[in-house]
């Protein structure tokens, strides 16, 4: 890219999905003094992956803070902050180090509102670049959303593009909850687009859609929204109308959006690159079976990572591929 | 020597000891401290004894599940709540506070509501007995995890030096919580950011059944803090002045921002680990004996007595007037009436979600 191309993108609010999340924090934090940030290399550094990106030369030490390594202290901290008053979005390197501070999301973020009748509440965020495609081995891919959604008292979202990354987290700073932001970091550097400027929000809980069709709907989030928007455009070629939900929230999900589809279509497939057991998409099919059985075509079928620690090697054949969504199409179909 | 004085000293041999067995007064400087202030420590000492048998009892009668009893810890805990800016300062408790909650201003019945489960309890029926909080003390909500309070006590200490009001943590725990990664965690935190926090060790001797030796190979709790970087100050917890005067040192200089300390309280539990727990497993009765002898009320009296503040005409009036109104405050605390059932789905999010709406309606009907 030239000098003059990227000058001009930047202009244009062209930007990654990285580049999308460091501006929203810099807004945010310009409009709330309430917002710090806090986490592992997040000061000078601008985060691992750019994400608070000259935040710290911008708002100092004390809102931009370099934790010692400790997702503990970090997470805990952090609700600290926020039962004080204050908007913290903390970072997690990597979402598969986010254990050592697990206990401090499910004891600690997670109830305190409950266990306090309301008497302390924490609007916190916690950010972590999750999911494969990266060749990291299973300690640099893992995507634990469903312990995350499995504990009550927590709000889960899963971006896909840039401006959901940004509206996402706008929503989520601005929350009474905590909510955990899972990025897909396969996607940080590799999509751009133009992301609306101002206070652009994207509502927690409402899925977006994709594509339009009649034949089969194909719901899926995160960094799997890129293959299954593959296989839809396969599917497109080949005369088949795939309805494409981006489900963007977990908990709370768009049962709403999810049901009228599928009721509609009558055939449904779930992609997650969560291992498939008591996965979050096993959570979708048995609401479908709850709700819409009548309109069921054929079952609800899964497509999702494998029951196995996230490989190195295998990378790319862990996750959900087009040609994996498309021969479960297939069966949907052909049931 | 008096006007030498400049501190107490961070990392002793011995406990520090203000008072002798005798209630002498052994502190290298003269007291300043009123008569009233004086005997407002007996006052809450004697307040937490009494309440430990009161909700002692009601635990017997099946009309609570579960008590943890102060006995023997509240010198530490009355001398650590008068050193606190009451409802200025944030206080991270843990679930044998009792006496430290009670001393802090948290009303009987709101203590008692939250050991009951009933309509006086602020958190609304959350959680098991001796875990209250309050937002109007600045009081964390306790949790049972242990340490688990600690990193978040120490956020609540950053927070406090972005807002710049001469406020401070005090976070309070045993001697097993010391073993956890979260206390490591939140301890390292606030060394590295000189976060205005006193970390308040009541060491017992026994997390549970488990004794000290086996908790850690250091001699003390207060000889971690010098890995962090900030003065431990080693403290006889059963001496209410010593307790009282190291607490309040730490905590002022917390607040002028100098940095984060660790108190170790020496105590001894004279019950058992909780109303569920069978203490003669573990710990002769003799050993027992021996640390009532130096027990923190008696002593204190002891003290009080030789400075012609007390006799045993005022020890009957106030033990009557405590028990009275611990009777009274654990009464209004039963007749508050029963939480509703509905209430078990509330407070999950600021809004309730459609799914827990529904469930509610599953189970309501």
């Amino acid at each position: 890219m030239t000098s003059t191309q990227a000058v001009r993108e930047r202009q244009s609010g062209v930007k990654t999905m990285a580049q999308a999340i460091a501006a929203t924090l810099d807004q945010e934090m310009a409009r709330d003094d309430r917002v710090v940030v806090i986490g592992e290399d997040v000061g000078k550094r601008g985060g691992v992956f750019l994400a608070t990106d000259k935040l710290f030369d911008k708002y100092g030490p004390d809102r931009v803070i370099d934790s010692p390594l400790s997702e503990a202290a970090i997470i805990g901290a952090a609700l600290g902050m926020a039962v004080y008053g204050l908007r913290p979005v903390a970072e997690i390197q990597f979402a598969d180090y986010v254990f050592p501070g697990f206990d401090q999301l499910v004891s600690q973020v997670a109830k305190i509102r409950y266990r306090s009748g309301g008497a302390f509440t924490a609007p916190l965020v916690v950010r972590m670049p999750a999911g494969g495609g990266v060749r990291g081995g299973h300690h640099h891919s893992q995507n634990p959303d469903t312990h995350f959604v499995h504990t009550a008292g927590l709000k889960v979202v899963y971006p896909s593009t840039p401006s959901d990354s940004a509206g996402l987290l706008r929503s989520a700073i601005r929350d009474e909850d905590p909510v955990i932001v899972m990025e897909p970091k396969r996607l940080y550097r590799s999509v751009k687009e133009a992301v609306p400027e101002g206070d652009h929000a994207v509502e927690i809980g409402k899925a977006a859609v994709r594509r339009e069709g009649d034949d089969v709907v194909l719901v899926s989030y995160g960094g799997s929204m890129a293959e299954t928007l593959k296989a839809a455009d396969a599917l497109t070629e080949q005369g088949i109308g795939a309805h494409v939900l981006d489900l963007r929230s977990l908990q709370p999900w768009d049962e709403t959006a999810v049901l009228e589809a599928v009721a509609r279509v009558g055939r449904v497939v779930l992609v997650s690159e969560s291992p498939r057991s008591a996965g979050f998409m096993a959570e979708v099919s048995a609401t479908i079976s709850e709700e819409v059985m009548d309109s069921l075509l054929a079952p609800p079928l899964r497509v999702t990572g494998f029951d196995t620690p996230y490989p190195y090697v295998q990378d790319r054949e862990y996750l959900p591929s087009p040609n994996r969504i498309l021969k479960a199409v297939e069966r949907a179909l052909t049931y | 020597m008096i006007r030498e004085w400049q501190g107490f000293q961070p990392f002793t041999d011995e406990p520090i000891r203000l008072i002798g067995d005798g209630g002498e007064w052994l502190g290298p400087f003269e007291l300043d401290l009123e008569p009233e202030k004086l005997k407002g420590f007996y006052l809450d000492m004697l307040a937490g004894r009494l309440i430990d048998d009161r909700l002692g009892r009601l635990q017997r009668q099946g009309k609570t599940s579960f008590v943890a009893p102060s006995a023997g810890h509240e010198a530490a805990q009355v001398g650590l709540a008068h050193a606190v800016r009451k409802g200025h300062d944030w206080v991270f408790p843990y679930y044998r506070d009792v006496s430290l909650l009670l001393a802090l201003g948290m009303p009987v019945v709101e203590f008692a509501g939250q050991s009951l489960g009933t309509m006086a309890d602020t958190a609304r029926g959350r959680q098991m007995p001796y875990h209250p909080g309050s937002a109007e003390l600045n009081v964390f909500t306790v949790a049972s995890p242990i340490a688990s309070h600690v990193p978040p006590a120490v956020g609540t200490a950053l927070a406090m030096k972005l807002a710049g009001r001469s406020q401070v943590t005090v976070c309070s725990f045993g001697d097993g919580a010391t073993s956890e990664g979260d206390w490591h965690a939140g301890v390292n935190l606030a060394g590295a950011q000189g976060a205005p926090i006193v970390f308040a060790c009541q060491n017992n001797g026994y997390a549970i059944s488990v004794d000290l030796k086996k908790q850690t190979g250091s001699d003390t709790i207060a000889v971690k803090a010098h890995a962090y970087g900030m003065p431990g100050y080693l403290v006889d917890g059963m001496d209410v002045l010593a307790s009282f005067l190291v607490a309040r040192e730490a905590i002022e200089r917390a607040r002028e921002g100098v940095g984060p300390s660790i108190v170790e309280f020496v105590v001894y539990r004279y019950g058992g680990h909780s109303s569920a727990d069978d203490d003669s497993r573990y710990r002769a009765r003799q050993e027992v004996e021996l640390w009532r002898r130096r027990d923190p009320l008696d002593r204190y009296r002891r003290f009080l007595e030789r400075r012609g503040l007390w006799d045993e005409d005022a020890e009957q009036r106030a033990r009557a007037e405590i028990d009275a109104q611990l009777v009274e405050g654990i009464r209004q605390a039963q007749e508050a009436g029963t939480v509703p059932l509905e209430w078990m789905f509330e407070d999950v999010y600021a809004q309730m979600p459609e799914r827990l709406v529904r469930q509610r309606e599953e189970l309501l009907g």
